[in-house]
């Protein structure tokens, strides 16, 4: 079959039903509104049912593009229609925008009667217009017939004030005057100097070459229709006055059809006149980006993220001369994440009564809607498995590989903005008060247009896997598994965990096999270690709507990071966990402002792991580019990245992980994150997701190996990075009131420790770092739990407000004083075996500067370990929590299951590090450990863990049963005794010994720990806030003003351009 | 030396400069108007002198012109179709805009483009 | 006065532009492809004696359908745009009355107008002239009316529906181009008949008829819409 029969699904009927529905219109009586607007929607259904059959069987029936000849005479005679795949794809996506919009609008629509029906469908029609002609004077018809529509729609607004929305109408008109003289005027030259209006026959006419200026003229007056900063300030005021059901229209399906205009003048122009759009392009995407940032109107926020979508298409579309074929996977994947997100986000809006950012709390409580925006959101970031990831991907691989490097950081740089502002949002979305407590009101007709662009968001994500040809994320088992639970999360909360423990684990034993020993180490923890720490919340009661889906996508992107052979997986992993993460950090009571900066170091973070192999990628020697497919990197052949980009590759992959671990100066999201988070949900994403960046910084450490950058040999620098981060780490932990921020610090130290083993880059240092990740996910599991406990029976985290807790919470003691015991490395538990074999790693090291800094770090730990116990659960009960119980029975059992794990790795090491000792063999053969019976021997010395406790045990007891007999007959002064003291301390917490309680130190020390990442990153933070602010002065208001930005942009594009 | 066509051009081009100069400089919306048909005067000029050719007659086959010889005596039609259709748009604009300033004006009282202004950054 | 400097500024610059494109403009000495192709062609293919006609209305007859379409809009966005402001009031009062002479003589000048127009644009294919300008010629009749009686009030039905009608109407002819000719808007759906004739030329005669009176209907409505906000407006103030 070459294509559909039947005049009904002509494509030129998507022009002709829009025209002649809006003309019959006319013929019904006003009061008919009911008729009209049934006709209305059956007409924009028609419209969309066409192009989706073409589609149908363009793809899947392999039909041709077909040429539509009005007039029955040959172009360049007739104007001529072209219908292809493109032209399907987007006349799809703008009538299917229209009808929903239509949908979501029915309110209005009835309201204002049959006119307003009509200038719907005729604006919906010259959409299609614009996409399938390919005549140029004929497409200036259609996008003035789209200008004035617009203006028209506008009016349709449904805010309190409508007065707002003719203004903006006016100075769209005002600026739409200029562009259509520049239009014209560039035409009509261009019909002199080629003989024809025809868009094919110029191109084939060269016309950018016989009359570049008329070529100018005419595309820069499409490029104005696309609202290039700074010529876009009339857009932005439509944006925010307009209904929000046409601000949909106007994002997704203007722009998507405008966009293919812009490309139609390109192909005209030929390969000379990309670097106009490319900068263009760019320039729009950063610059709206930074204006959006101090946005609190939401609608206008999108306004601008919308600017900001369409100039990284036209960016994209510049990129036409590197990017070859794989511009349509890429221009496509882009628009189509924007359009279906933007559109989705502004029916969503409809939802929203206020017009803040703040004010999208209302939907707050609603799971689905809730749902709807985090997918929404996930699109126009571009994180997986949403299309926009995938271009991504493409398109950072191709600007690498033709060494664009600063163009690819422009476009790290604006998306990260942008996620910077969308993910802010979300956080007042979910945590916010509502206004008044009230939900949005939800009208069927206004939700049905957000869960179809729910639906289509998702069903893009499988076509683009599909599309890419090499792997379908939503194919991937734990992804599946994960999204599983949005389905199910319904149910209630204990078998929802049922279901995610029993998954983990029968993951765990499906795979098991496939893993060297160095990863199963980590498949254990991510996946053994998951379910176990999930025991824990068998604690929470109800359904715990969001908890399940999030974890679970966490626990998915970890192991698929250790399955994954490719850089693509391993990316995709990454944003995977990374997201699932954030939004389990984002549960916890007071965690927006530190879910947001551990989303944003995160992405930065993944920017760079995305930047550093797309450059490895291009530098990899390749005998035949064509048969490998270009850019498909295994992780392993990292190892052969040619030398002026290794070191490089070497240093972006390095920060990139090194975010997610929390080493000093990227550390500041950590402690907050960490802190804030739920009682269960801490020792998740501190026990087990920090084992994440471990994991790739061993990947590229075994791939890279030691690299040179300017003589300076970046392990050597890591091994410092790492000791700052172990020393400062611990010392900010020892400053702390906040139980669970000094965990969090603490965090940063331990990671320091297990970089600085990977760093030594000798076969012990790396035996540590593993000892490292398995004792850290062993005792920081255990304490948070612990003192998570403690913190839920007492209502405080404050560690001055506890005390003497030793009798109530018995379990609790034991869980933390075992902890601190394995955690700061003295004998009997498995934190000495981690320092037994570190003191060996490092007399094998022959840098000794760093060493010294991190021997530092050591005391440093025993004083904030003292402080936990010594302050929770030693000196006295305070009066207000003599009722306190022991923690909940969930929250204790997993705790006791790790004392037990703690004591067997003590005593038995072996089990888990022999294999992994053998493995390492591989890479380091010199300098391994002998293992005989339970004794482990090094070229230093030896270590016999089963003695040792022995040993311990026995001095331990000897020294117990001493006290008990010195103190047999001790007084005991009850509390409230005063015969020894004074007078009742006026201000408890002053005079209190546990609070500041290291003052002295602070004195001493306390220079180290001034906050200057925090400020530094605050400073830059601020910077942009201003940069957006300063940019905003730009827009005043006047349509004169955008009038004259207007004109400044086409002479300075002029000039600029003519120049180059 | 400049023919007609060019002449009609530069009148064209010289009446859409007069036209941008009135619409960025006039605060009245009604003059903005005007200035806007001024210009788009100017376009419909600068079409109709590209179609010009000298010495050639109306594209209107009659007992004087026949089919035959059309092609070497008539100008060229496709601008004058041009033009018609710029036309048309323009005055569908001017409309579209009179009514808004008619709106606005009865909102604030004001036609000062300036006034209209809650909208920005 | 900055900003007159700069309007003045860019003004120029955008002078410069067209300076460009005027030094470098070499009028054509022949007609190029595409003009030579209507000279050659239009008589024999089309049997349109107007050789602008064809283009408008055939060639180029998906512009023109646009174009119809343009003045639609802005009639129907003038309509919502005027009506969004009130309801239609009372009619003002305490005008000075026209004078007689004015009255009468519209009223006899009017229909002369009307038939006018109707010349003008069902000749279209053969003379200048055709259904813009009909449209518009009898619109200006609507125009007169509307001036020397500011409180007359026109049936928007009426309007509305010939306006509808004729634009359905156009939409099927162009459809019925699809089935019976070459493609949408083919005018040879019906005999092109004797060049000259006034029944010649395919559908193009109808067509123009059907955009004579749309564009008529379209142009009145706008002025009617005017007419009734103007002295709306009016009487609030």
């Amino acid at each position: 079959m070459s294509g559909v029969d039947g005049l009904l699904l002509s494509p030129l009927l998507i022009l002709a039903t829009g025209l002649g529905a809006a003309f019959l219109l006319g013929l019904l009586h006003p009061r008919q509104s009911g008729v009209a607007y049934g006709l209305t929607l059956v007409a924009l259904a028609w419209m969309a049912w066409i192009p989706a059959r073409w589609l149908w069987a363009f793809v899947l029936q392999g039909a041709a593009p077909v040429e539509i000849l009005t007039a029955g005479t040959p172009p360049p005679f007739a104007i001529n229609l072209r219908f292809g795949l493109p032209e399907a794809a987007l006349t799809l996506l703008v009538n299917l925008t229209g009808l929903l919009s239509a949908i979501h609008l029915k309110d209005v629509l009835l309201n204002q009667g049959r006119r307003a029906m009509a200038v719907l469908l005729v604006a919906v029609m010259a959409l299609g217009g614009i996409i399938l002609t390919r005549d140029m004077f004929n497409l200036f018809v259609f996008l003035e017939l789209a200008v004035i529509s617009t203006a028209g729609l506008v009016l349709l607004s449904d805010t309190h004030r409508p007065g707002l929305a003719l203004g903006a109408g006016f100075k769209y008109l005002v600026v739409s005057q200029f562009i259509s003289v520049f239009l014209l005027v560039g035409i009509i030259f261009a019909y002199h100097a080629t003989g024809t209006l025809n868009i094919d026959g110029m191109a084939e006419a060269g016309l950018a070459n016989v009359a570049a200026l008329a070529f100018f003229l005419m595309f820069i007056a499409v490029v104005s229709e696309l609202k290039p900063f700074p010529a876009n300030g009339w857009a932005l005021d439509i944006y925010e006055s307009a209904p929000p059901a046409f601000s949909a229209l106007f994002s997704a399906a203007t722009g998507a059809a405008v966009l293919y205009a812009a490309d139609k003048l390109l192909l005209i122009g030929g390969d000379a006149w990309l670097p106009m759009a490319t900068a263009i392009g760019i320039v729009t995407f950063i610059a709206a980006n930074l204006l959006a940032l101090p946005q609190t109107h939401d609608r206008r926020l999108l306004g601008y993220s919308s600017v900001a979508q369409t100039g990284l298409v036209l960016m994209v579309l510049g990129q036409r001369d590197i990017l070859g074929e794989a511009t349509p996977f890429i221009a496509f994947g882009l628009l189509v994440s924007h359009a279906v997100a933007k559109a989705g986000l502004y029916w969503l809006s409809g939802l929203v009564q206020e017009r803040r950012l703040t004010d999208w709390a209302a939907l707050g409580r609603r799971p689905l809607l809730v749902f709807a925006f985090a997918t929404f959101m996930a699109m126009l970031t571009g994180l997986p498995p949403f299309p926009g990831f995938y271009a991504k991907w493409e398109l950072v691989h191709h600007l690498a590989g033709a060494d664009r490097l600063v163009l690819l950081a422009l476009v790290l740089l604006g998306a990260l903005i942008e996620a910077g502002y969308l993910f802010r949002w979300f956080g007042y979305l979910l945590k916010r008060e509502a206004p008044g407590g009230e939900t949005a009101p939800c009208t069927p007709h206004k939700l049905v247009p957000v869960l179809a662009a729910l639906a289509a968001g998702w069903a893009l994500a499988w076509l683009w896997g599909d599309l890419f040809g090499r792997v379908n994320l939503l194919l991937a088992l734990p992804l599946l598994f994960a999204l599983a639970f949005l389905l199910l999360d319904w149910l209630p909360a204990w078998i929802k965990n049922t279901l995610a423990i029993a998954g983990l684990v029968a993951y765990f034993i499906m795979t098991w096999g496939e893993y060297d020993p160095m990863r199963l180490i980590f498949a254990i923890i991510f996946l053994i270690g998951g379910a176990l720490t999930l025991l824990a919340s068998y604690h929470a009661h109800g359904r715990r709507i969001g908890f399940y889906p999030a974890a679970m996508l966490m626990y998915a992107g970890m192991v698929m990071l250790i399955q994954a052979t490719s850089a693509f997986e391993f990316f995709a992993a990454w944003e995977l966990l990374t997201v699932g993460s954030y939004f389990l950090i984002l549960r916890g009571k007071a965690s927006e402002p530190h879910a947001l900066s551990y989303i944003l170091f995160s992405l930065g973070g993944a920017f760079l792991i995305l930047a550093g192999f797309a450059i490895a990628a291009a530098a990899v020697p390749r005998l035949d580019l064509a048969a490998t497919g270009a850019l498909q990197l295994d992780l392993a052949s990292l190892a052969q990245v040619a030398a002026p980009a290794a070191p490089w590759v070497f240093l972006l992959l390095a920060i990139g992980f090194m975010t997610k671990t929390a080493a000093i100066g990227v550390h500041i999201w950590l402690p907050g994150a960490h802190a804030e988070a739920e009682t269960d949900v801490s020792p998740m994403v501190s026990g087990i997701l920090l084992k994440a960046g471990l994991y790739g910084l061993m990947v590229l450490l075994l791939a890279m190996g030691k690299q040179q950058l300017h003589g300076v040999e970046l392990t050597h620098a890591l091994l410092w990075v790492a000791a700052l981060t172990a020393l400062l780490g611990n010392l900010m932990a020892v400053f702390q009131e906040d139980a669970k921020r000094l965990l969090a610090y603490s965090s940063i130290g331990q990671m320091g420790y297990a970089m600085f083993g990977l760093a030594l880059m000798n076969h012990l240092g790396w035996l540590m770092a593993l000892v490292f990740v398995i004792n850290h996910y062993i005792y920081k599991s255990m304490l948070f739990l612990a003192v998570g406990g403690v913190a839920k029976r007492t209502g405080t985290r404050e560690m001055y407000r506890m005390g003497g807790l030793i009798r109530l919470m018995p379990l609790s003691f034991i869980a933390v004083l075992i902890g601190i015991i394995a955690l700061s490395g003295v004998p009997p538990l498995s934190g000495f075996g981690g320092r037994w074999i570190f003191y060996n790693a490092i007399m094998d090291s022959e840098t000794r500067l760093p060493i010294v800094v991190l021997f530092l770090a050591g005391p440093v730990a025993f004083l904030y370990l003292f402080r936990l116990i010594y302050t929770i659960f030693l000196g006295q009960l305070k009066d207000e929590l003599r009722r306190v119980k022991e923690a909940p029975f969930w929250i204790v059992l997993p705790q006791m299951i790790y004392v037990a794990l703690l004591l067997v790795f003590a005593l038995v090491p072996g089990l888990a590090l022999r294999q992994v000792d053998a493995y390492l063999d591989r890479f380091f053969p010199d300098g391994g450990l002998r293992w005989e019976g339970g004794q482990i021997t090094s070229q230093y010395g030896y270590w016999d863990p089963i003695a040792i406790m022995i040993v311990v045990g026995v001095i331990f007891t000897t020294l117990f049963l001493w006290l008990l007999f010195v103190n047999r007959r001790a007084q005991m002064v009850k509390q409230f005794n005063i015969v020894f003291s004074a007078e009742r301390p006026y201000r408890p917490e002053t005079t209190h010994f546990a609070w500041n309680f290291f003052a002295p130190y602070r004195k001493a020390l306390g220079f180290l720990t001034q906050p200057l990442a925090t400020n530094f990153w605050g400073a830059v933070t601020d910077l942009l806030h201003t940069a957006g602010d300063l940019g905003r002065r730009l827009y005043d208001g006047n349509g004169q003003t955008y009038a004259f930005h207007l004109l400044a942009f086409v002479i300075i594009a002029f000039f600029i351009g003519m120049g180059a | 030396m400049p023919g007609i066509a060019q002449l009609a051009m530069a009148t064209g081009f010289l009446l859409i400069l007069i036209g941008f100069y009135g619409a960025l400089t006039r605060r009245n919306l009604l003059r903005m108007i005007v200035a806007f048909t001024v210009a788009g005067t100017g376009v419909n000029v600068v079409i109709v002198s590209i179609g010009y050719m000298h010495g050639r007659t109306a594209p209107i086959l009659d007992a004087t012109l026949a089919a035959s010889d059309a092609a070497a005596r008539i100008i060229d039609p496709l601008p004058q179709a041009l033009v018609l259709t710029a036309i048309v748009i323009g005055v569908g604009i001017t409309a579209l805009m009179l009514a808004y300033a008619l709106r606005l004006y009865s909102q604030k009282r004001t036609l000062d483009i300036g006034r209209f202004t809650e909208l920005k950054g | 006065m900055v900003k007159r400097f700069i309007a003045l500024v860019l003004v120029l610059a955008v002078g410069g532009l067209f300076a460009v494109l005027l030094a470098t403009y070499a009028p054509d000495a022949e007609l190029n492809q595409t003009a030579r192709y209507y000279a050659q062609r239009t008589a024999q293919d089309l049997g349109a004696a107007n050789i602008v006609t064809a283009i408008i209305v055939t060639y180029r007859g998906l512009d023109t359908l646009g174009e119809v379409t343009v003045l639609f809009l802005a009639a129907t966005i003038v309509g919502l745009v005027l009506s969004q402001g009130g309801q239609s009031g009372t009619p003002a009062r305490g005008r000075v009355p026209v004078g007689e002479l004015l009255t009468t003589g519209s009223r006899y000048l009017a229909p002369l107008i009307l038939l006018l127009g109707v010349y003008v644009f069902v000749n279209g294919h053969l003379t200048p002239g055709g259904g813009f300008q009909g449209g518009a010629i009898i619109a200006s009749g609507t125009l007169l009316l509307l001036l020397a009686d500011p409180l007359r009030r026109f049936g928007h039905r009426l309007i509305a529906a010939v306006e509808s009608v004729a634009g359905v109407v156009y939409v099927l002819i162009g459809l019925l181009g699809l089935i019976l000719a070459g493609g949408f808007l083919d005018n040879r759906i019906l005999p092109t008949g004797a060049l000259g004739a006034l029944f010649s030329a395919g559908a193009i005669p109808l067509i123009y008829v059907l955009i004579g009176l749309k564009v008529g209907a379209e142009v009145s409505s706008m002025l009617v819409s005017l007419a009734e906000t103007d002295a709306e407006t009016r009487e609030e103030a």
